[in-house]
């Protein structure tokens, strides 16, 4: 019995891919435009859980707490004799400041971001040398050095030679010596950074002494965070306190299909399906009818006539499925998500080698296949159902 | 040849093709372990908060440390442009 069901379903099979290659120029378009859906929706979601699943793993060793002063709603300099009220809160084993903004290079239109910091005083900053392609950190006694993004080496220019100039608010210039690059295999974090010490960001972006960009805080135990936090904030109101898991919360929440292309790439699929939906639903054409007709008077049941429809269905949503998804991975790992690029980074002149390897969970395949292959295969099933109940005779012009 | 045959062959082919990029995923994952390590000294070593992905507007390269409200702060009265901000949602706090 169950070797006759098969026999039979495989017939079934047979049947529906000949009547596929039958009509091969639509069912090619159909899978085409299947598949293109499928492409985007699955791009989309490779893209975003990459770059959250990067951004989970690096980002899980940010200070522990970051503090800004924020005045008149926006950030300002931050007292450096703020370390003195925080050094009464019990638990907190380190604060570090660090001066860091952007420099906009004119010529270039090239944004940078510069930093400045006593580096020996961070967390694993005695190594940070390995994440180096070449060079050094530069000491707390080192003026005029810096090291520099992989991206800056080109913008700049620096092939041949080791030094480049900033321009200072009242427009003099400040040299630095390249000292280090940073690893391409860093890029994604610090691709336009430019590291220095504190005193030559100070000079720089003549910040006058005694204030700081923001604090760093480190903590004896990191199950205290929060409630360190909140003693900061009280102690400190006129300070925005950012924690650790605040940071990595919100790359959880900033790649997501409530953005403006999410939406985009969402509806266009949802629009794409409903059109393909509309023209299966409102009925099949007179040929389609006249063959269900003749199967009928052939002696072909009803159950019969669906499974073909399904077996058709299947086989075009699964191969746009399979299509769509391996070309949307070759997409992201290979072409480097270059069909995203112009809205992910849009008008940056620096830009990094993102190196993106999603992770394909059976969540997110699940999730492409429900909002694709399923509602395909009612659509078109339910009209073929329709079709399938009506007498022979009348279908047939009788 | 049956057309099931000939549909079983294609797919095969895709289900190799889909089979050597997955082995080719795993080469390049141990790949990128390796260069995870130097993320994360850096990350730890210069207290970094954020991705350097979109560098044209401070509120894509740092959203973690900016506002929701930044983009606007600009004027009174002034709209988001940069085209990075219709990727990247605002920090939800």
């Amino acid at each position: 019995m169950a070797r006759y069901n098969l026999e039979k379903q495989l017939n079934i099979l047979e049947y529906a891919l000949s009547s596929l290659w039958r009509r091969r120029m639509k069912s090619l378009s159909v899978l085409l435009v299947f598949g293109a859906v499928i492409f985007l929706l699955a791009s989309f979601q490779m893209v975003t859980q990459a770059l959250s699943d990067k951004a989970r793993q690096v980002l899980a060793h940010t200070p522990e707490i970051t503090l800004q002063k924020m005045s008149a709603g926006r950030q300002e300099g931050i007292p450096l004799a703020y370390r003195d009220k925080l050094a009464g809160i019990f638990g907190i084993r380190r604060v570090v400041p660090r001066i860091w903004g952007y420099y906009f290079d004119e010529v270039r239109l090239a944004n940078y971001t510069v930093m400045g910091m006593a580096v020996d005083e961070m967390p694993e900053g005695a190594r940070l040398d390995t994440a180096l392609a070449r060079g050094t950190m530069p000491g707390p006694a080192e003026q005029g050095r810096a090291v520099i993004g992989s991206s800056i080496t080109n913008a700049l220019d620096l092939a041949g030679r080791d030094t480049f100039s900033l321009f200072r608010p009242d427009l003099s210039l400040k040299s630095f010596v390249v000292i280090g690059e940073f690893s391409r295999d860093t890029d994604i974090l610090t691709n336009d950074l430019i590291v220095m010490n504190l005193a030559d960001a100070r000079d720089l972006f003549g910040i006058p002494g005694g204030l700081v960009s923001d604090l760093c805080v480190y903590v004896a135990n990191p199950t205290e965070i929060e409630t360190i936090a909140k003693k900061i904030s009280d102690a400190l109101p006129s300070v925005r306190v950012l924690t650790r898991p605040q940071i990595q919360k919100t790359y959880q929440a900033v790649f997501g299909w409530r953005s403006g292309f999410g939406s985009i790439c969402l509806l266009s699929a949802l629009a794409a399906f409903v059109i393909l939906a509309w023209d299966k639903a409102s009925g099949l054409s007179p040929e389609e009818r006249r063959e269900i007709a003749i199967l009928k008077v052939l002696g072909w049941e009803t159950r019969d006539i669906l499974a073909v429809r399904f077996w058709e269905s299947v086989i075009v949503s699964g191969l746009a499925c399979i299509i769509g998804m391996t070309a949307a991975y070759v997409h992201v790992v290979y072409g480097a998500a270059s069909l995203f690029r112009p809205v992910l980074m849009g008008w940056s002149v620096l830009k990094p080698d993102l190196h993106l390897l999603p992770r394909l969970a059976g969540g997110d395949i699940l999730l492409i296949l429900a909002f694709t292959v399923i509602p395909y295969l009612a659509a078109t099933v339910i009209p073929a159902w329709r079709s399938a109940t009506v007498p022979a005779d009348s279908a047939l012009g009788g | 040849m049956r057309p099931a045959l000939r549909f079983a062959m294609f797919l095969c082919l895709l289900l190799a093709l889909d089979g050597a990029l997955f082995l080719d995923g795993l080469a390049r994952r141990k790949a990128q372990d390796a260069a995870l390590v130097k993320l994360e000294v850096a990350a730890s070593g210069l207290g970094l908060t954020d991705l350097a992905v979109a560098t044209e507007a401070r509120y894509t390269r740092h959203p973690a440390v900016s506002d929701p409200v930044a983009p606007f702060m600009d004027h009174p009265g002034a709209i988001e442009h940069f085209p990075t901000g219709a990727f990247w949602l605002p920090p939800q706090r």
